[in-house]
């Protein structure tokens, strides 16, 4: 990159936008954040638009219809370093529950002239489509993490994020275990951390947002669910949240949506 | 120590006794830490008054699970270890452990090791500390205070801390501190010693502090019926828990290390999460990493160190590697180091038998199982004769200095970075530079030793030394990750930090009068041109000279041309080969072993200095045994992760040793066990 500040677009595809927002939400870092990046792109943030090139370009979102298709790998061509952030461009999102399911029967029980709606059958993640350079988890992002990417970019250094399980945060706060404490069922072994741990911190489980950690062992927590007495259903519903396309939670959703069908036709809906 | 005869607090005055512990000279200034209900479980937190101290409650502990369950009865303290351990107090789980202040120009790192136990920063009481929970801080006394370098963030927070023991009457299911020999009873290591009985607690005194803290509250010796009480209900928790519990063979578990390859690690592997939690409620692991980060827009940029985990997959990552890829590495490793390898590290046990690990593990995978479905069929007697993994000098060494006696505070402070100013940087191939460095004031490294060099918000990767010369010395770098990058990436003027030189180095004293042979492969000739340097500065003290170096491909040669110098000594014998030859190579092709020439070695006589890919050092080792050199003339020295150079951070571990502090330089007899064996 030359000495001019980074041209950085911030674009959307099928997402809430919420992750866009936590670059707003740095707001102590705004100033330094403008003073450091050339933001070109960010219709959230202004009404300026630009097409590109882009020397760093955040994409949220899934890939969800034809269209976007056609756009990522566009806005790719005209891209140095793209950073997915959230668990719908890093995982497919939690519209990505319709890979599983008929898209024309959804289509048709929710919207009231289905032939309106030109959507691709599945929701996917934007690495199906393009190679991505770097990922922010979670839905949504954490701040810091985001923080930490920005401030790496400007030092010329790669971004401190680790790759390991959201119980390393839960003790260093100090979090007593839900699991061992209380037999909830929680996706935090299996699952990146960088949220901070929050929702333990809560006295809920973690739902996986950031998505699984790297050699999530998947088949060790479910092999728990059951002994604790969850049922598939329930097992497939756990992991079936935010990142439940991204492997290995997929298989446990496909695997366990088939055992539930099986004993119950039933609890496929 | 003036008085040590048991004292009696009725249960109705112990606010006296927290608030004695608070305010021992009248005036506030103490912090209470004591086990208070909280999310479930009994945690450690702040207390202001006794009413917050779990009273009738007690735990039901099970592997993967705890529950806590109401009674009716008065007792406070009626229930084994939570999973908070003290080292949350002494070794926090995040510090800021460096500050780097100033612009490049001019700035220099700071150490920032004054984290305190306690809110207001001053001194702390730990009230309700269990005689395993004492072990564990004597544990962590060795590992962090006795040297050679100390963690002063751990023992100025261990200077502050007044111990308020108190005696176990209830142990859980996973408690087995009598197969670890640490307890139920506190023996030793307390202020105050409390035991709980049926109307208050009988109090003796371990200190003199606590000696006067119990003048202070006036008590009354405890009478015969109470002492008795009292240590019926200690003597009924040892008994418990060796009847009712399962336990560990501490002379079997030693011998875990003798197991690399059983079938259990890949069982236990699909069990284990990789979640941490083990570790991370254990009382007495100790590993951390640094965070160097910078902020935007902020002009500093120190580093924070913060609890890591050995069942991380970046644990044992090297740039362009990883030392313990696989989960059935991590679990072996860490279970082998608690209970096996840390004897020869540290001459302790790394399990005190709290039960944490077991009760905290999600899925509930109990050590006790493990360490018998591993050693099963396995006596307990002399763990350590004919070990093929024995220790050798180097961990012994060390066991007999640094033992459970000595002293916390007896080590050298362990240094923050010293700035240094690179004078020229020189690149050897396309990824590799070597940096001029002017030594630092009081910068000591000697060949074979390495050094961290730390750049502001970056990393600090260890670097060997590759040249020492007067008032420089030289390090050469791959760039192969962010950090060595950004120092292949340094010029002439550019200022690092510099700490070292860290480790055993090569001991080419004993290669006088020898044949010496210097066998390197790709980056590992850097750490051995200082041998180099050394033989041919006195090369009249040294017999024949033997070269033999290897590289991928002509271009990778580091140091080419005082290579092709050396090819033209007559009274050096210097070889090159590569594995893939260029256009203009007329060398031989193939690996390095290849060019070695037993014949021309006087066999017993000779001294052997090795480096390079581990494959590469054990095929170069085998044809160095061959040709008869003793294995303690066979010198070789190793690469591990780290994060800290002096032995505090946990990460460099190869089987018993400490890479970071019991080498890098190793003889052959202490590494070549470990050689082989895959992810240890």
């Amino acid at each position: 990159m030359s000495d001019s500040p980074p041209r950085v677009g911030v674009v959307k595809f099928a997402s809430c936008d919420g992750c866009q927002l936590t670059l707003l939400d740095l707001e102590d870092h705004l100033l330094e954040i403008a003073k450091s990046f050339d933001i070109v792109e960010f219709a959230e943030a202004s009404s300026r638009r630009s097409p590109g090139p882009y020397d760093i370009l955040f994409v949220e979102g899934s890939i969800s219809t034809q269209e976007q298709a056609n756009e990522i790998l566009e806005l790719r061509t005209q891209t140095a370093v793209l950073v997915t952030i959230g668990a719908c461009a890093t995982a497919g999102g939690v519209q990505a529950l319709r890979n599983w399911a008929d898209h024309d029967e959804f289509r048709s029980a929710v919207y009231a002239r289905p032939e309106y709606v030109d959507s691709l059958a599945t929701s996917t993640p934007i690495a199906d489509h393009v190679t991505v350079d770097a990922e922010l988890r979670g839905c949504p992002i954490d701040g810091g993490q985001l923080l930490e990417l920005l401030s790496a970019v400007v030092a010329g250094r790669r971004p401190q994020i680790r790759e390991e399980a959201v119980c390393l945060s839960c003790k260093r706060r100090g979090t007593v275990c839900i699991m061992a404490a209380s037999g909830a069922a929680c996706l935090g072994p299996v699952t990146s951390g960088g949220c901070g741990a929050i929702c333990p911190a809560m006295g809920r489980g973690c739902y996986g947002c950031f998505g699984p950690v790297l050699d999530a062992n998947t088949e060790s927590l479910t092999a728990w669910l059951r002994a604790s007495g969850r049922s598939d259903g329930e097992i497939g519903r756990l992991f079936a949240g935010f990142t439940a396309y991204a492997e290995p939670f997929r298989s446990v959703v496909t695997r366990s949506r088939a055992i539930a069908s099986e004993e119950d036709p039933r609890a496929r809906e | 120590m003036t008085e040590t005869a048991a004292r009696f607090l009725a249960r109705d005055r112990l606010e006296d006794l927290v608030h004695a512990l608070a305010r021992p000279g009248g005036v506030e200034v103490r912090e209470v830490i004591a086990p208070t209900v909280e999310d479930g479980a009994i945690v450690h937190a702040p207390i202001e008054s006794a009413a917050e101290l779990p009273r009738g409650v007690r735990d039901v502990q099970a592997p993967g699970v705890y529950r806590l369950e109401e009674t009716e009865d008065e007792l406070v303290f009626a229930y084994a270890v939570g999973p908070h351990a003290w080292k949350r107090r002494l070794f926090p789980p995040q510090r800021t452990r460096l500050t780097f202040a100033g612009d490049d120009g001019r700035g220099a790192f700071d150490a920032a090791d004054d984290a305190s136990p306690s809110r207001n920063g001053d001194q702390v009481v730990f009230l309700g500390v269990r005689a395993c929970e004492l072990a564990a801080i004597t544990v962590q006394d060795i590992v962090f205070a006795c040297g050679p370098y100390t963690d002063v963030s751990y023992a100025s927070a261990r200077g502050k801390a007044f111990i308020a023991a108190v005696q176990c009457t209830h142990p859980a299911s996973t408690c087995f501190c009598t197969s670890m020999g640490t307890g139920p009873a506190v023996t030793s290591g307390h202020d105050l010693a409390l035991t709980e009985i049926e109307d208050g607690f009988v109090v003796v005194a371990g200190s003199n502090e606590g000696v006067e803290l119990l003048e202070s509250l006036g008590l009354p010796l405890a009478d015969e019926d109470r002492r008795s009480s009292a240590q019926a209900a200690v003597r009924g928790a040892a008994d418990h828990i060796e009847r009712n519990n399962v336990g560990v063979d501490g002379s079997l578990a030693r011998r875990l290390d003798r197991f690399p390859e059983h079938d259990r690690w890949d069982e236990v592997a699909t069990r284990c999460l990789a979640c941490t939690n083990c570790t991370m409620v254990c009382p007495t692991c100790f590993c951390s990493r640094d965070i160097h980060t910078s902020v935007l827009g902020q002009g500093e940029a120190g580093a924070e160190r913060q609890w890591d985990s050995c069942f991380t997959v970046q644990f044992g990552e090297v740039a362009g590697g990883n030392f313990r890829r696989r989960l059935r590495d991590r679990y072996r490793h860490w279970i082998t180091h608690k209970f096996s390898t840390w004897w020869q590290q540290f001459d302790a046990s790394g399990c005190v038998g709290c039960g944490r690990c077991i009760a905290w593990c999600p899925v509930g995978i109990d050590v006790r199982e493990e360490i018998r479905a591993v050693t099963e069929g396995e006596h307990g007697e002399d763990p350590r004769e004919g070990d093929p993994f024995q220790a050798r000098e180097g961990a012994q060494v060390r066991a007999e200095t640094v033992g459970a006696g000595d002293t916390p505070g007896d080590g050298v402070p362990e240094p923050p970075p010293v700035m240094a100013t690179v004078t020229s940087a020189r690149w050897e191939t396309a990824d590799t530079v070597t940096l001029t460095i002017a030594t630092p004031p009081g910068l000591d490294v000697r060949p074979g030793q390495f050094v961290m060099a730390t750049l502001p918000g970056i990393g600090a990767p260890p670097i060997s030394v590759s040249r020492i010369s007067g008032a420089h010395f030289e390090i050469t770098v791959r760039s192969v990750g962010q950090a060595t990058a950004a120092l292949c990436a340094l010029a002439p003027g550019d200022r690092l930090g510099i700490s070292g030189g860290y480790g055993r180095g090569w001991p080419v004293d004993e290669a006088e009068g020898c044949d010496v042979i210097v066998v390197g492969g790709g980056i590992g000739l850097a750490p051995l041109r200082p041998v180099l340097d050394w033989v041919l500065e006195h090369r009249d003290l040294h017999s024949g000279v033997y070269v033999y170096t290897g590289a991928r491909t002509p271009d990778d040669m580091i140091f080419a041309a005082e290579m092709a110098d050396l090819e033209l000594r007559k009274d050096v014998t210097a070889l090159r080969t590569v594995d893939r030859a260029g256009p203009d190579w007329l060398g031989p092709v193939g690996v390095v072993t290849q060019l070695l020439d037993p014949d021309a070695w006087a066999g017993e006589s000779a001294v052997a200095f090795v480096c390079g890919p581990e494959r590469m050092m054990s095929a170069t080792l085998d044809a160095l045994l061959d040709a008869g050199i003793a294995s303690d003339r066979i010198w070789l020295t190793t690469e591990r992760h780290m994060e800290c150079g002096v032995g505090l951070c946990g990460h460099c571990q190869l089987g018993p040793f400490f890479v970071c502090k019991d080498g890098p330089v190793f003889d052959a007899a202490q590494l070549g066990p470990y050689l082989g064996i895959e992810g240890i």
